[in-house]
């Protein structure tokens, strides 16, 4: 009986430990993405280059703050490629795509990152060349785009980023 | 009184706060000077600033006593200092420049590459069908490069001074014993392997790891491409080939077949050669793919393919008849498991059926078999970004029988093969690769151990130099084999190669003196051969890519030089062996015009050495045209020689010349996507 008491007890105190230590991850995940919100948000006001350089490394500090998730690596990584998207020829393009190019390798890493998000990126990261340079990449990189951009709707065919990038790289062809 | 206790409330919080917050501020820079754009943040916070064009950076912080202050910027060293606060005003940091780890280091000497990767030649499938003379075949894209000779009789691939046997194709790491499809002397002989079905292929001509085997020269290995996302069907149309091919696509795997058929039949009779055919050639084929993404971190990728091939030409008196059975598959298992620990493994099937009539005289008959069997597995760990290891065992278990008339052998045997790989870092920008494979061959029951290394000097991007070498070995053709009473050792090569690469935004530049030792070559000796023969080629290789002249427009130019020698099969003395030229050049040029390709290629060759002479020099200028009509159809056309030189590629014992049966040759392909959601893509496969 007494060895069934301590079982019992050993169980609630396993289950609150683990509640408490979920919790604690719900807390850290919470605040996270607070900051991370906070920190996209100030690209609605302002969306110079400069902004998006600031935006950048910020994401880089909150992941910093916290070093295995994946979410502000993927959101470093977006927001970079968006930042070379908008500004192709930018003296900061190639060290954005760079920057981009490493969070996609850290999140290839992590368990837990997406896959579906994960192959949204390196489409657009093949986008993001095309539009650098049309005439040589292409013709090179044409069915990587459309390969990434499927592969993430075949995993999550509610992937509303990579619908929108799938629409906007048909559109895009389209007009050559 | 209420008012003015608010105020004084505020004014009094304002001042805490003032007093609570922290500047920090000061510069960083590297060996060159300021350095802008450097995230510089009190860690665990998001106070922090990027810093400025002249390196500056200045920030307020909430944080009161010890923390850290970090500044980090892509290709440097992350810098830190933890100290109070309050200490960390003024600062001057000083970045290092990261030196690149092995992930990020390609080296790329002696190697191109075809497909996406870091190395250079980043070509795809479409540029292999529009380069000068390929007509889609990968093997004739590959002679644009240098060290490779032009040998008109057979097109095969023939690198640095060696044979052709001595280069060997792999296909996701397996071997593939026959890579050609028949024909008769003076025709060329293309490559089985249609470039759509890879995503990159890695030509090495020499210096090559210790995973790869039984190849004296080089190596091509190929590696299939990935999954496919969605369906494809297609077809395609020319004057000589015709092809169907699609893929289904599933969740994860899908599922592709090829069909095609090439016929020299219909064009001979619109364009007679100097052939007298009695059966034009023709090859029937068909592949099947099916890729499967077991998991996130493992594929298994499976591969069948058969040709037939027939050929039948009146010659000398007598009607030569060849047909072959060429039948390919493997299945390989790629998984990452965790920890940097990757297991590959794959096995692998070549069985070739070769029948000729009238092979040498009228009313004979040759017959040849040949089987391989290759499996082999490999562990790759990584150990640190500065240190992995691999090591693997492979083997080959051959069989062959070969009849003509009432002679003939039959061969059984197998060759058991190790190797250890380990690539490391010495010290910034030096790399090592120290590799040893060990063989043993059934027969001769001997083990043969072969060292090779590469060491690496990577300053930068743009610039790097290797230094190579190693030993090589192969066991020689089967006709040797049998003809040497199984006695024949296996024969080797020693490559001593230099590689200094330069590569701009715009051009590339690489230069490749080598050195190369044979030994134990088959050499007859009274009736038997033996290992006795040995030789030596040495050369430089030049190869300059580059598109800054003009926009659109990418020029490419390769030249060899190359100095062989050889004692081995029959000769009596050492002296070059009759394929090799000394001087190869290939110039290329490709312009595009809105939808429209256009493509030329100079190929140059000097005379090759015979014992009745030596044959003129070799010259042909193509031409080739590629028009991307529709997004579903892909119109390309090409001529070659365009000079209509008749080009010499053998003098006979008694002085008579052998040369190309046609002095041009117009191709005109189209290819149609019926099913497939993407434009200008190749639907088979």
């Amino acid at each position: 009986m007494t060895s069934r008491i301590f079982n019992l007890r050993l169980i609630a105190v396993t289950v609150s430990l683990m509640t408490a230590f979920s919790l604690c991850q719900a807390q850290d995940a919470q605040m996270m993405g607070s900051l991370i919100g906070q920190s996209l948000s100030k690209l609605q006001e302002d969306s110079s280059p400069e902004a998006f350089q600031n935006c950048v490394a910020e994401l880089k500090r909150i992941d910093a703050m916290y070093p295995g998730h994946a979410a502000p690596k993927y959101y470093a990584a977006l927001e970079s490629l968006n930042f070379a998207v908008m500004n192709p020829q930018a003296e900061q393009a190639e060290s954005m795509i760079a920057e981009a190019e490493q969070a996609i390798t850290q999140l290839e890493e992590l368990p837990e990152a997406d896959q579906s998000d994960l192959c949204t990126l390196k489409g657009f990261l093949y986008m993001v060349r095309i539009v650098q340079n049309p005439a040589v990449n292409g013709q090179r990189y044409y069915l990587d785009v459309m390969n990434y951009y499927e592969k993430a709707l075949k995993l999550n065919p509610d992937n509303q980023l990579a619908q929108q990038l799938q629409q906007k790289f048909h559109e895009g062809m389209n007009k050559r | 009184m209420k008012q003015f206790l608010a105020i004084l409330f505020l004014a009094l919080t304002t001042l805490f706060e003032a007093a609570a917050q922290t500047r920090m501020d000061g510069t960083v820079r590297d060996a060159q000077g300021p350095l802008a754009g450097v995230n510089v943040f009190v860690v665990g916070t998001l106070d922090g600033s990027i810093t400025d064009s002249l390196g500056r950076f200045s920030f307020v912080t909430r944080q009161t006593g010890e923390c850290v202050l970090r500044a980090s910027m892509l290709g440097y060293e992350e810098f830190s200092i933890k100290a109070d606060a309050t200490r960390l005003q003024g600062q001057d940091i000083f970045l290092r420049e990261k030196a690149a780890s092995l992930d990020e280091v390609v080296v790329t000497a002696s190697t191109y590459s075809i497909g996406k990767s870091n190395q250079i030649k980043t070509m795809d499938a479409l540029d292999v069908v529009m380069a000068g003379n390929s007509c889609g075949d990968v093997v004739a894209a590959l002679q644009v490069l240098p060290g490779t000779q032009k040998v008109g009789e057979n097109g095969k691939l023939y690198v640095r001074g060696g044979d052709s046997d001595e280069c060997q194709t792999f296909v996701n790491g397996m071997h593939v014993l026959v890579p050609y499809s028949t024909n008769v002397e003076g025709q060329n002989q293309r490559g089985r392997f249609s470039p759509f079905l890879f995503k990159g292929m890695s030509f090495s001509l020499g210096g090559y790891g210790g995973e790869y085997g039984q190849a004296l020269s080089s190596v091509l290995p190929m590696e299939t491409t990935d999954v496919a996302s969605s369906d494809k069907l297609g077809v395609s149309a020319s004057l000589v080939d015709w092809s169907l091919g699609g893929t289904k696509a599933f969740r994860r795997s899908s599922l592709s077949f090829n069909a095609n058929y090439i016929g020299m039949g219909p064009y001979t009779r619109i364009f007679p050669d100097r052939c007298d055919w009695t059966r034009p050639y023709g090859k029937l084929s068909g592949e099947a793919q099916y890729k499967w993404e077991l998991s996130k971190r493992s594929v298994l990728k499976t591969y069948a393919g058969y040709d037939w091939t027939t050929v039948g030409m009146r010659t000398e008196g007598r009607n030569l008849s060849m047909t072959e059975h060429n039948l390919y598959a493997n299945a390989t298992l790629r998984s990452q498991l965790g920890r940097g620990w990757t297991l590959f493994a794959g096995m692998a099937e070549s069985a070739v059926l070769s029948d000729m009539d009238d092979a040498l005289m009228a009313g004979d008959h040759y017959h040849n078999r040949r089987n391989e069997v290759h499996l082999k597995t490999e562990v790759q760990k990584r150990f640190t970004p500065l240190f992995k290891m691999s090591a693997g065992v492979e083997d080959y278990l051959r069989a062959s029988d070969k009849q003509y008339e009432k002679t003939g052998y039959e061969l059984d045997y197998n060759l058991l093969g190790i190797h250890v790989d380990a690539q490391v870092r010495l010290v910034p920008r030096l790399f090592l690769n120290l590799s040893a494979r060990g063989e043993r061959l059934s027969y001769s029951r001997e083990w043969l151990l072969m060292p090779r290394a590469t060491l690496s000097f990577v300053p930068g991007t743009r610039f790097q130099a290797s230094v190579m070498i190693g030993r090589y070995s192969q066991t020689p053709e089967d006709d040797y084999v049998a003809r040497g009473q199984y006695k024949l050792r296996q024969s080797t090569a020693d490559h001593l190669i230099l590689s200094m690469q330069y590569s701009g935004a715009h051009t590339l530049l690489r230069v490749e003196p080598y050195y190369k030792w044979y030994h134990h070559l088959p050499l007859l000796t009274e009736g038997l051969y033996k290992a006795d023969g040995y030789g030596c080629s040495r050369g430089v290789d030049v190869y300059l890519e580059d598109s800054s002249l003009l926009r659109n427009l990418s020029l490419s130019a390769a030249y060899s030089f190359n100095d062989s020698q050889r004692l081995y099969l029959d000769y009596d003395a050492p002296h070059t062996p009759e394929y090799a030229s000394r001087h190869n050049l290939r110039l290329t040029a490709k312009y595009a015009i809105g939808k429209v390709i256009l493509g030329l290629a100079e190929t140059y060759a000097s005379g090759r050495k015979y014992v009745a002479g030596t044959t003129p020099y070799y010259n042909s200028l193509d031409a080739n045209i590629t028009w991307l009509a529709h997004p579903k159809v892909i119109v390309y056309a090409s001529l070659n020689n365009l000079l209509g030189r008749t080009n010499i590629y053998r003098i006979n014992p008694d002085g008579t010349q052998v040369g190309a049966t046609r002095d041009r040759f117009f191709y005109l392909g189209v290819f149609v996507s019926l099913k497939n959601n993407k434009a200008y893509d190749i639907s088979n496969f």
